[in-house]
């Protein structure tokens, strides 16, 4: 009882805390600005003027890396999966081979045909290798270049679509987080001991459920904060979109800044809303790590993940 | 109960178990020996299919199990497996990760495979850690634990991995109490360690392998009092020091 009223006085302290350092900081720049736009004075007019072409910027920005969010995770998944197989524990699950050596041919595939195993085999390796040579492409590239080129290609080729930029933007979104995700959910899946797989078999659980309710379970609980964290790395990330024009938060604040040039206010209100986004949603990682803390155990840090 | 003929395995080029035959009638305990290394932990995990074997029979209560038309999974179920790292499940308490199997192995009711759950882990003398979950447990609590996961499924035999192998010197007792009884109740199981005084007052019959082989087969005194074979002696010399 005690300790549960403490832990909500730290973490209320703690909120405090990062308030205070954001107002400290905000203090010290807008000190440091009024030097440049101390003449002119900062046109909180112009802030009002400009909230709702702001908040319809902020919803297409919600908008593309939402979709690219759950379409990446998609992608994800699976690559995750495909890369995660070839490990011993997961490779249990999911081929159900007998022991940790490669060659070894799983049970199953030793009752069909040779030459069907052999097909089948071919084509799991092969997926694999594309799944590898995807994660490596994407994650080798700048995100502005993967933007530029998916946008130089839908342009050459369908120069008539509607709203090419935005699609473009989001399909090199969707691709480039699916890679991330992809290693996320790869780490998460080998993370969970072999010991766990064995110990699931052997009480008699089918593939399926030990992956459903001794796998994933655990899996889960170390893969959502870093792919929470990806959603607002993500979130960061598609500024880079007003390269090709799309008119989310930067790119219109940018248009706005140099079409009225009140620069140092429409750059400010960016930064206010990318900060209005990104503080709170890490508070929520937090209070998801802690949710689901298994007792007894810390949650391990999975390291960051950058986009550029 | 448990019949093992004539069993191989591979490991890539590694020839792991050259050959095992042996037979367990119901309710005895054996205890197997012998080197890292020796193929021990694949044999046990060859019983219950964890590891299929390349060649040879795996008969269960007069059952082939080893082969196409019998799904390992029921196999397994045939049989419990006791770990050396205990590997309880670490998302689940005590009661759940006894009561999973039933539950979702034997499509038992929640309320009936709790009860049930209870009194496995008041067996073990665990009525009071119900809802503590591993990491917050001892080692011998843990693998006393993961006896009670085992005993849930009604196995016809149990297997041991090194169960007090990974343990602090004092959980030791209590785990090969639990099992001493476990043996005593008329438990068929097969136990690798190397613990010789468990093996001596429990064991009926005691196997010595060495690089893939069963060199030598016999009751307790006779291994430990008067090893016939150059290795077992070699062996039992080291662990009696």
């Amino acid at each position: 009882m005690a300790s549960a009223l403490q832990q909500e006085g730290r973490s209320r302290a703690r909120v405090f805390d990062t308030i205070a350092g954001i107002a400290l900081t905000v203090g010290a720049i807008a000190f440091v600005m009024d030097i440049f736009v101390g003449r002119s004075g900062f046109d909180f007019g112009y802030v009002q003027g400009e909230i709702p072409g702001f908040f319809d910027a902020t919803k297409l920005t919600f908008y593309a890396t939402s979709l690219a969010y759950f379409g990446g995770m998609g992608i994800g998944f699976l690559v995750g999966w495909a890369r995660a197989a070839r490990s011993a524990p997961l490779a249990r699950i999911l081929h159900d081979r007998s022991a940790l050596v490669d060659e070894e041919a799983p049970r199953w595939e030793t009752r069909v045909d040779t030459g069907v195993a052999i097909l089948f085999s071919g084509v799991k390796h092969t997926v694999r290798r594309i799944a590898d040579g995807y994660v490596e492409i994407i994650r080798g590239t700048p995100l502005f270049v993967q933007i530029v080129f998916a946008w130089s290609v839908l342009i050459v080729n369908y120069p008539r679509l509607n709203q090419l930029e935005l699609i473009a933007g989001i399909v090199a979104l969707t691709v480039n987080t699916g890679a991330y995700q992809g290693e996320i959910f790869r780490a998460g899946l080998q993370t969970v001991h072999s010991g766990q797989v064995e110990a699931a078999r052997a009480i008699g659980l089918s593939r399926w459920r030990a992956m459903r309710y001794v796998i994933l379970p655990q899996a889960l609980r170390l893969i959502i904060p870093p792919l929470t964290n990806e959603y607002i790395g993500l979130l960061k990330a598609s500024s880079l979109l007003l390269v090709i024009g799309v008119q989310e938060i930067t790119g219109y604040g940018r248009s706005e800044a140099f079409r009225t040039f009140k620069v140092f206010e429409a750059f400010a209100m960016v930064t206010g809303i990318y900060l209005l986004i990104t503080i709170p949603l890490s508070k929520v990682v937090h209070a998801v790590e802690m949710r689901y803390r298994i007792p007894g155990l810390g949650i391990q840090a999975m390291g960051p993940q950058t986009h550029v | 109960m448990i019949r093992v003929e004539r069993i191989h395995k591979h490991f890539g080029r590694l020839h792991v178990l050259r050959g095992i035959t042996f037979d367990l009638p119901r309710g005895e305990a054996l205890v197997i020996i012998g080197p890292s290394g020796s193929g021990k932990s694949t044999l046990l995990r060859c019983i219950n299919l964890l590891v299929e074997p390349d060649e040879g029979k795996v008969i269960i209560d007069g059952v082939q199990v080893n082969r196409p038309d019998i799904r390992p999974e029921w196999a397994r179920q045939q049989v419990g497996m006791v770990f050396q790292s205990f590997n309880l499940f670490t998302h689940l308490n005590a009661l759940e990760n006894v009561a999973l199997g039933p539950i979702r192995v034997k499509g038992m009711a929640r309320e009936a495979a709790e009860e049930k759950a209870k009194q496995l882990l008041a067996r073990v003398g665990l009525a009071a850690k119900t809802q503590a979950f591993p990491a917050e447990l001892s080692g011998g609590q843990q693998q006393r634990v993961a006896i009670a996961r085992a005993l849930a499924m009604d196995p016809k035999a149990i297997l041991f991995d090194e169960p007090t192998s990974a343990l602090d010197p004092e959980y030791i007792r209590e785990v090969l109490d639990v099992m001493t009884a476990l043996a005593r109740d008329g438990m068929t199981m097969v136990v690798v360690t190397h613990e010789m005084g468990f093996a001596s007052n429990v064991a009926q019959r005691i196997l010595f392998m060495d690089a893939g082989m069963i060199i030598e087969e016999g009751r307790p005194e006779e291994i430990f009092g008067n090893p016939k074979h150059e290795r077992t002696r070699a062996f039992v010399g080291k662990i009696l020091r």
